[in-house]
């Protein structure tokens, strides 16, 4: 049977959350979660009986997640809070459940990338255009 | 040789209607009554005369054609066009017909659409079924065509081909590969041979099923505009040998940018995949056209490169890193004393370049700025534009009526001003006298009525004092004329009497100016140069010649580019010289330090073409290993000596350009030059008097146009056109 | 809810004779569809072509008409179940076409995913009861850049359908898993390659590429290349992953000739544009 239709004066349909309170509360609890699931990412996982084995410490996990939710600090737009929540949920459960590879969840310390030249006497030598 | 062979032959077959192919050059002046015709029931006026595809096209109804080009002779063989129009009973060939008041065409009726479908089915029943190796494919009329208008099956049961037609191939060239089975005998080569190209090489043979496209006897195709006729061939008979199976066309980009390798600055598309240039196409701006350097010698842009700075170690030199070559390259100019730094510039060098070393050479206290081909100081030299340009404009040479060419072969030169000249000559019932050696223009010019017999003016230089004193037998035809044309070949400029020849010239220009009636905006006295940056460098004020340099014996040369200017290692014993370009050849072999530069396909660059117009080239690929853009160069050795050049990226560059000359930041606008009066002023001035040694051009025949510059040189396609050049010349056919 | 109604009496009608219905449905709600008069005519004009081929032998009247392909369903047919369905669906149902000769497209809301493909699978005359495919096209000058088609397939009738519906990257959709289970795979796939959300799919999450991968890889604005590549890092010891520095070039087809056909008419604007549009496309607008 049709389901009946619930249309109305709306502009857009909500994902998630319908006010910026309980959007700001999801954030907060995914990022409790990830918060919590930290030690079972780095150290070994009693259960998974593996774990990632990757160079950096608790403190900096704890530091790179604090800087990528502070990424996305000044979103106000409710629909794309509600993406980035439903994107950081998937990604959580692919560190979590370890289907993500090392060196792709390394990525976000970006050590081995260097830093663009800015000046032209380093953007001649190196190349850049 | 014929005049005007095929247009009057197809005027008087075609029995009273006007020939097409001169309605783009009258129909302007022409201000008849204008038709009214309806197409599909959209009504459009035009004027008489013009053909039923013609009218079409004005409404934007494209009706599909073979054999019909715009720029050629009309032959209306291909049956292609055929459309209905209303109350006639059979349909008409629409590029032949002109159009009669009130008619109806009807472009996309049953019958049209049947018409087409059934020609479509008689060209493909002899066509091979070779598109996946066939060259053409993806931009293959046929192909398309046959998509758009063909029957969507096939009554064809001759699977053992028992009947097929099949042709032999013919050898006409290392430009031009033939299938000649997959001809469809549109003669649009032919015709452009006969019409543009001027050389009557190519033809039918046989009539019906046997009819063939060839050259009658075993003999090559050998023109300065020979790529041309791949453009032009709607289906892949004649395809690029050079391109042969490289690309599909569908996977390459294109990049719209200017040809350097003459000064005409001929708008070309550069095909390139994946940083590598495949071919250069023409543009419609040249007429379509585009001669066989600009087009075939972009496998010269691969072979031959500079890629690593390079430093004399020892007497040999050794490839290093661009800070080696940059400090070494400071160490040699460092303390250098005042006026001990110049600087060469080639022939491909682009403004920015030309800018940036000038700058560089004066903030180290050199003033001795060179180019190749020197310009002569006396008189009002290069202070004034009007000396050194082709005031008239490269498109306005067909409007004169009668032009003389004062010691050059625009048809190696310049081979689209000598297009232009052919048509003046063709449709325009132009008179064109030569000073200078008896070349081959592929038209007539004035026959001397001299005794000896020559078939030109003459060959020596005060034949144009002559002209102006009224004693020689041509001068009444020149004075009469009503849009006169003096093109004087940049070349002889550089002879000792140069300034004078200059000079003469003025005052011959500005007599036949002021006798005739010709609208204020025609000028009559025209340089034609050679050289892509050579227009630039005056510009911005490379004044000096190479001999000044060697004189100066500077403690730092710069040669930019510099390949064709005559100079050994001996020249300079005590100097280092620092060669920056894209190729090495002979520039870079006399260097103590080579820093690689970009090629033309390589970068975004000014250059201005002979008829003073401002032009860009666009980046179609990056520079290979570690080569740079040329002014980039400049500006980081700029600052590693100390004198940082205030300029990081291409804007601010292009605003020093600004500063020096504002027309070269404005691009496709010819900057036109005045002051005519007082450049013949200053060179009434000029002393001496004109050599009796006669006026020579460096490229007569064909085998001396194809390898002119660095790039050239290195194109192995272009050594096999001299080759063949040569090998024809000994066949004597 | 009108359309409920209707549903539900004819649900229970249980009528025998499908074109009666067929006929029926067209009459009521004639008004609420749009076809264009241009479809019309190619719906017309094939029909009566058919008739006439059968009807006219050879001998008497040569055949003077260009080949086409010949469409050899019944476009009636098709046209009144179109029209019956958005007959029956008026709420939903924005418009009824033809595309590619013979194939019948129903373009939806979004809000109307489910009671349409819930009508088609369930109802006595249409029976769509197979998920043949689901899949989106991203059209980024669009407002809704994405238009999502679920093609459905009626093993008793032997007949298929596509419906289309639209969103944009922020706005989900109904998932469809409740009616067809099919759907979850298909949508997980949509999701991965365009980033459209369903909402109700009990298992959103990747499908196709691989874990850490970014971005979603059919969307018109996703580069070739991607926008990371992973190598062998000497000084690691390990694989790393970096931002591409060397950008892989588009294929950006070319299809036109680089040599203009008519220079002389350059500047002349053209009155209309050429006559090659073909219905499908004007339709779209």
């Amino acid at each position: 049977m049709a389901t009946p239709v619930t249309s109305g004066l709306k502009q857009v349909k909500p994902i998630l959350s319908l006010t910026h309170i309980e959007a700001h509360r999801k954030v907060i609890t995914l990022y409790k979660t990830w918060y919590r699931q930290i030690p079972f990412i780095i150290y070994f996982n009693f259960v998974k009986k593996a774990n990632y084995i990757i160079p950096v410490t608790k403190e900096e996990c704890q530091q790179k997640l604090r800087e990528e939710f502070y990424r996305h600090a000044n979103v106000r737009d409710l629909r794309v809070i509600d993406m980035l929540l439903v994107k950081g949920q998937m990604e959580l459960q692919e560190v979590c459940a370890q289907w993500k590879p090392a060196a792709t969840l390394l990525r976000y310390w970006k050590e081995t990338e260097e830093p663009k030249p800015k000046d032209f006497m380093s953007k001649f030598l190196s190349g850049h255009e | 040789m014929l005049r005007l062979p095929v247009i009057k032959l197809t005027a008087g077959l075609q029995n009273g209607r006007i020939p097409v192919a001169r309605l783009h050059i009258t129909s302007s002046k022409l201000q008849q009554e204008l038709v009214e015709v309806f197409i599909d029931d959209k009504p459009v006026q035009v004027p008489p005369g013009t053909t039923v595809l013609q009218a079409a096209a004005k409404v934007g109804v494209e009706i599909p054609r073979f054999c019909y080009h715009e720029r050629l002779a009309v032959a209306g063989n291909c049956r292609m066009c055929l459309v209905e129009i209303e109350k006639q009973i059979k349909p008409v060939a629409a590029c032949a017909m002109p159009v009669m008041k009130g008619w109806r065409v009807k472009t996309n009726s049953d019958l049209t659409r049947k018409a087409r479908e059934g020609v479509m089915e008689f060209l493909l029943v002899n066509h091979p079924l070779d598109c996946p190796i066939c060259d053409q494919g993806g931009e293959c009329d046929l192909q398309d065509q046959s998509m758009a208008f063909g029957s969507d099956r096939s009554r064809f049961v001759d699977i053992n081909y028992t009947g097929k037609r099949a042709v032999e191939d013919k050898d006409i060239g290392p430009l031009i590969k033939t299938i000649m089975t997959r001809c469809i005998h549109c003669t649009r080569c032919i015709r452009f041979a006969s019409e543009v190209a001027g050389i009557d090489d190519l033809g039918t043979t046989g009539r019906g099923n046997d009819m063939q496209v060839g050259t009658y006897v075993e003999k090559m195709f050998l023109s300065e505009l020979s790529g041309n006729i791949i453009d032009l061939c709607p289906v892949g008979a004649l395809t690029s040998k050079p391109y042969a199976f490289v690309a599909r066309p569908w996977e390459t980009r294109r990049t719209d940018s200017i040809d350097v390798l003459d000064a005409v600055g001929s708008n070309i598309v550069i095909s390139h995949r994946t940083n590598e240039v495949l071919r250069i196409l023409p543009r419609e701006i040249n007429e379509e056209w585009l001669s066989d350097k600009a087009r075939f010698s972009c496998d010269g842009l691969k072979r031959q490169r500079l890629i690593t700075p390079m430093i004399k170690i020892n007497g040999k030199l050794e490839a290093v890193e661009w800070e080696d070559a940059l400090v070494a390259t400071a160490r040699a100019i460092q303390d250098i004393a005042p006026n001990k730094c110049a600087a060469i510039a080639g022939k491909l060098v682009d403004a920015e370049a030309l800018v940036a070393l000038k700058d560089l050479v004066n903030r180290l206290g050199g003033e001795v700025l060179a180019t190749e081909q020197s310009f002569p100081k006396e008189g009002a030299g290069i202070d004034i534009r009007s000396n050194y340009v082709l005031n008239n404009t490269i498109a306005a040479v067909e409007e004169a009526d009668v032009v003389l060419l004062i010691g050059t072969n625009p048809r190696y030169e310049a081979p689209l001003v000598n297009t232009r000249l052919r048509k003046g000559y063709i449709h325009g019932e132009q008179t064109i006298g030569l000073i200078g050696p008896n070349v081959d223009l592929t038209y007539d010019y004035e026959v001397s009525i001299k005794p000896d017999n020559t078939l030109h003016l003459g060959q020596s230089a005060d034949i144009v004092t002559q002209l102006r004193n009224g004693t020689h037998s041509f001068s009444n035809t020149l004075k009469s004329a009503k849009k006169p044309l003096i093109i004087l070949g940049v070349d002889q400029l550089t002879r000792k009497d140069g300034a004078k020849i200059l000079s003469e010239t003025q005052l011959l220009a500005q007599a036949l100016g002021e006798n005739t009636k010709a609208p204020e905006e025609w000028k009559v006295l025209n340089i034609l140069h050679t050289r892509a940056s050579q227009v630039a460098a005056l510009d911005v004020g490379y004044s000096s010649t190479v001999e000044e340099v060697k004189e100066q014996q500077p403690k730092v040369l710069f040669l930019l580019g510099a390949d064709d200017a005559n100079i050994k290692r001996e020249d300079f014993p005590n100097t280092c010289i620092i060669y920056i370009g894209s190729h090495g050849d002979e520039g870079a072999s006399i260097a103590d330090v080579i820093l690689p530069g970009a090629a033309y396909t390589e970068k975004v660059a000014t250059y201005v073409n002979t008829e003073g117009r401002s032009q860009q080239t666009c980046a179609a690929i990056t520079p290979p290993g570690m080569a740079r853009p040329d002014w980039k160069i400049i500006r980081a050795l700029s600052e590693i000596c100390g004198v940082r050049l205030p300029y990081d990226d291409l804007a601010e560059v292009r605003s020093r350009l600004e500063e020096i000359a504002p027309h070269l930041v404005r691009y496709g606008v010819v900057e036109s030059a005045n002051y005519f009066a007082q450049a013949l002023e200053l060179s009434k001035q000029v002393p001496g008097c004109l050599s009796s040694n006669p006026l020579e051009v460096k490229q007569e025949t064909l085998d001396q146009f194809f390898m002119t510059d660095a790039i050239s040189r290195a194109s192995q396609t272009m050594a096999k056109c001299v080759q063949a050049v040569i090998k024809q010349r000994e066949s004597n056919l | 809810m009108i359309c409920t109604l209707v549903f539900v009496t004819e649900w229970y009608v249980g009528v025998c004779c499908r074109t009666d219905l067929l006929l029926r449905g067209t009459e009521v709600f004639h008004q609420n569809v749009i076809i264009t008069e241009k479809l019309l005519e190619v719906v017309t004009k094939s029909t009566s072509h058919n008739i006439k081929i059968t009807n006219t032998t050879e001998a008497e009247k040569p055949e003077t008409r260009p080949t086409i392909r010949r469409i050899t369903t019944d476009i009636q047919t098709i046209k009144d179940l179109g029209l019956y369905i958005s007959g029956c669906l008026p709420k939903y149902v924005q418009k009824v076409q033809i595309n590619a000769g013979d194939e019948l497209e129903i373009l939806i809301c979004p809000d109307g995913v489910i009671p349409t493909i819930n009508f088609l699978k369930y109802h006595q005359n249409t029976q769509y009861v197979s998920l043949s495919d689901l899949t989106a096209v991203d059209i980024p000058s669009r407002k809704y850049r994405f238009e999502v088609v679920y093609n459905l397939l009626s093993f008793v009738f032997n007949s298929r359908i596509r419906v289309k519906t639209y969103t944009d990257e922020l706005t989900p959709l109904q998932s469809i898993e409740s009616i067809h289970d099919a759907a979850n795979w298909y949508e997980r796939e949509v999701w991965d390659m365009y980033g459209i959300l369903f909402r109700g799919n009990s298992d959103l999450r990747r499908i196709l590429t691989d874990y850490g991968f970014e971005g979603h890889p059919l969307r018109k604005d996703f580069p070739l290349s991607g926008f990371v590549e992973v190598r062998y890092d000497d000084e690691y010891k390990r694989v790393v992953c970096e931002p591409l520095e060397l950008t892989q070039e588009f294929r950006k087809f070319e299809l036109s000739a680089p040599w203009e056909q008519f220079p002389n008419f350059r500047l002349a604007a053209p009155e209309e544009s050429k006559e090659k549009d073909s219905p499908k496309e004007k339709d779209k607008k």
